[in-house]
């Protein structure tokens, strides 16, 4: 693969325990990159026992061109919604890598590339429905990586997502989404030293 | 035009006279047939030191262009501190003439030994000559409506019993059995004056003395079973009374009424936000606009008294706005909101600044109006809709846009080592039903602990005067309850969210008496945010 190539692809990989909905964040992200941001995506999800309970993981890869091979060895994303999940891949990020993480499930060590944390379940409670942690970490991650468009995700959510619950849903990943803004734009002010709103 | 004396202008300067050496001096001058300009009119008093910062002021709100308080020179008081007193209301209110946009130059003090009536005499020239380069105030008194007659009273009165729906008073007495101040012990109670108006007995004497004194804080209306809006029912009696009697219910000396009627004419174009922290963001296209309220001037007032610093609750409002990158609109000549005259039943001068006010913000293409004092929210988003002054922009108040940003996450707060609780503010809690609002705030701050006090949130107590009206023994009372309710949560800050409950509360501290036992430092909950709010 050449260089080249290889910019235009990014690699996600997204992972946590079975039943949260690992596997639908995966497919709506690819979803929305080939339908919605008229991209080539190939999902590879796992299958097997992990699906029901253990962790499991769903390997996506978004790209300009054709994709030749499906499976992700180096995640330059990786959202982890589980602790297991997390030690699993965490070996695999690459200083240039970007680690996302329900703060209250995971606890990242010694990581080598940038990370950012969201209470995405707790949220998701307070909405009245854990199920939709998922859809909030996707909202999240749309914010914080851009690897898809944010109409594109919504609209694939809509698609995707039991009847009656697209409005929802669209609320969690908004939710999510300004929680990810709001954590870039805070970076951005802690950086250039503007902590609190008074002056220091 | 040279003719020392002549006013062509048709200008009036009021001239409050000592009676002991500075109106000797004024009488040489009148026996000599000295020159005295023509727009002079001398008021003699028996100590200029009397003459009050309220009086000071009516003088200009009834149409005076120039006010001169003439007294004895430094140490030569007949009474002591006659002098001093004079100069210090001088300063004060020229401070507050300058935020007006009056210009402190309109007001001087001097002071004169009997035998200068020469000096005197020059002062007096000099004054007039300033006053006559000055100008008019622009201070247009509302014109006076002539009373209306007896059978149309009567018909007003019946229509105001019909729109309010009084006969659904059930006389259950759950108003009374609420009511703050019948519990503090005043003869008072609203359904007793229901059913007075509903029989004709309106001047009989405790409805005329209690119509002044309800605090319109809308616990009876909380509980009442036939929903009977009777804040909504004495706002529209005080304006009933208003239109047959002068007023004399106002608190500090009239001050405050006053000051809003001046702000009522179009040419007075206040001049606020003259000392802002240097970094402080502002943008004057934005369409959002940040509406401040009349904090200035209630710091200079009451800081003859005490050390409140209301103004603090703007700017760190705005610190705030900034935090999250919102630069807002100032308006440089903003005026009052009107709450306080409306609710001392001046709907006349209320309509007057209510329309100035809109037609100034949506000329300028304001989307939206932010505030963080629950009087001026209520007014700009329920009132004046309700009083029929449509307006294009939305009202937020600050609460809520503080809520909204903070859940979007990645904010926290510092820990607040203190144990708080909390005093609601009536508007916002109560007539607005929005109580949930400053707790879900409160509930995201880190102190030791937050107890709330017996009575809080939808029965919460008032802090005890409402309009700047009624103010007496039994409000003192109500306070120091209210107070002695924050110490039995054995909090050391009481947070609150009207700077008007602060200046009260503040006041019943004063108390020589009890100073120890009700003392307790307050602070505004958009101050403490702004103290501890983080990016994490």
């Amino acid at each position: 693969m050449s260089t080249q190539e290889k910019n235009h692809q990014t690699e996600i990989i997204v992972t946590g325990f079975g039943g949260q909905g690992i596997i639908m964040a995966g497919r709506i992200l690819g979803m929305s990159a080939s339908l919605g941001d008229h991209k080539e995506s190939t999902l590879v999800q796992a299958y097997g026992p992990e699906s029901r309970g253990g962790a499991c993981n769903a390997q996506v890869i978004i790209s300009d061109v054709p994709i030749h091979y499906p499976y992700v060895n180096n995640p330059q994303i990786l959202v982890a919604m589980s602790q297991a999940g997390y030690d699993k891949f965490a070996a695999a990020l690459a200083p240039d890598a970007v680690l996302l993480v329900d703060q209250d499930l995971v606890n990242p060590e010694k990581v080598p590339c940038a990370h950012f944390a969201i209470p995405a379940t707790r949220m998701a409670e307070n909405l009245g429905n854990k199920m939709m942690a998922n859809i909030i970490m996707l909202g999240f991650c749309t914010a914080i990586t851009e690897a898809v468009s944010s109409e594109a995700a919504h609209a694939t959510i809509v698609q995707s997502v039991p009847k009656g619950t697209e409005e929802r849903n669209i609320e969690a990943f908004n939710k999510g989404f300004d929680y990810g803004l709001s954590t870039l734009k805070g970076r951005e002010k802690r950086a250039a030293g503007q902590t609190g709103a008074l002056v220091p | 035009m040279n003719n020392p004396t002549q006013n062509d202008n048709n200008q009036k300067i009021l001239l409050f006279l000592c009676n002991w050496g500075a109106h000797a001096a004024f009488q040489t001058l009148q026996d000599q047939r000295r020159p005295i300009p023509d727009e002079i009119h001398m008021v003699r008093t028996p100590c200029a030191g009397r003459i009050d910062r309220a009086l000071l002021l009516k003088a200009f709100a009834k149409g005076a262009d120039g006010v001169a308080l003439v007294g004895c020179e430094p140490g030569t008081c007949r009474y002591g501190s006659g002098t001093a007193t004079s100069q210090r209301n001088t300063q004060d209110l020229g401070r507050i003439l300058d935020i007006m946009g009056l210009g402190s130059e309109r007001l001087r003090f001097a002071g004169f030994l009997p035998e200068q009536s020469e000096e005197m005499l020059s002062f007096l020239q000099t004054f007039s000559a300033n006053i006559r380069e000055l100008g008019p105030t622009g201070i247009e008194v509302a014109p006076l409506i002539p009373p209306p007659t007896v059978t149309t009273r009567k018909q007003e009165l019946q229509q105001l019993i019909a729109i309010h729906d009084i006969h659904a008073c059930q006389d259950c007495g759950k108003c009374s059995s609420a009511c703050p101040l019948a519990l503090i012990g005043k003869p008072f109670s609203p359904r007793a004056i229901a059913a007075s108006v509903i029989a004709g007995g309106l001047h009989s004497p405790g409805v005329h003395e209690n119509v002044w004194s309800c605090l319109t804080c809308g616990l009876c209306y909380a509980r009442c079973p036939s929903a009977v809006n009777f804040p909504e029912f004495i706002k529209d009696l005080r304006n009933f009374y208003r239109q047959t009697e002068l007023p004399g219910q106002e608190t500090h000396g009239g001050f405050f009424h006053s000051l809003m009627r001046s702000m009522t004419s179009p040419a007075i174009r206040p001049k606020r936000w003259t000392d802002l922290p240097a970094d402080i963001r502002i943008d004057p296209e934005s369409k959002t606009l940040f509406f401040g309220g009349c904090a200035p001037y209630y710091d200079i007032f009451f800081g003859k008294h005490s050390d409140v610093d209301t103004s603090r609750i703007l700017i760190d409002s705005l610190r705030l706005l900034n935090f999250f990158d919102v630069a807002p609109r100032l308006l440089s000549d903003e005026r009052c909101c009107g709450h306080d005259l409306l609710w001392s039943g001046d709907k006349q001068n209320f309509e007057r600044i209510a329309r100035l006010n809109v037609e100034q913000i949506q000329a300028l293409g304001i989307e939206t109006v932010i505030t963080s004092c629950p009087e001026c929210f209520m007014t700009l988003h329920t009132t004046y809709p309700a009083q029929g002054i449509e307006t294009t922009f939305k009202v937020v108040h600050l609460y809520d846009f503080l809520e909204e940003q903070i859940d979007k996450g990645a904010v926290g707060f510092k820990p607040l080592e203190r144990n708080i609780t909390f005093q609601d503010s009536c508007r916002l809690g109560r007539l607005e039903n929005r109580a949930d609002l400053p707790r879900k705030l409160l509930k995201r701050l880190k102190p030791l602990k937050f107890e709330e006090m017996k009575e809080s949130g939808a029965s919460a107590i008032c802090c005890g005067n409402c309009a700047w009206i009624g103010c007496d023994s039994y409000s003192k009372a109500m306070q120091v309850k209210r107070l002695e309710q924050v110490q039995a949560t054995g909090s050391d800050l009481l947070i609150t969210a009207c700077p008007k409950c602060q200046i009260h509360l503040k006041c019943a501290m004063e108390d020589p008496f009890r100073r120890e036992q009700l003392s307790i430092e307050m602070m505004d909950l958009t101050s403490v945010i702004a103290q501890t709010i983080r990016w994490e």
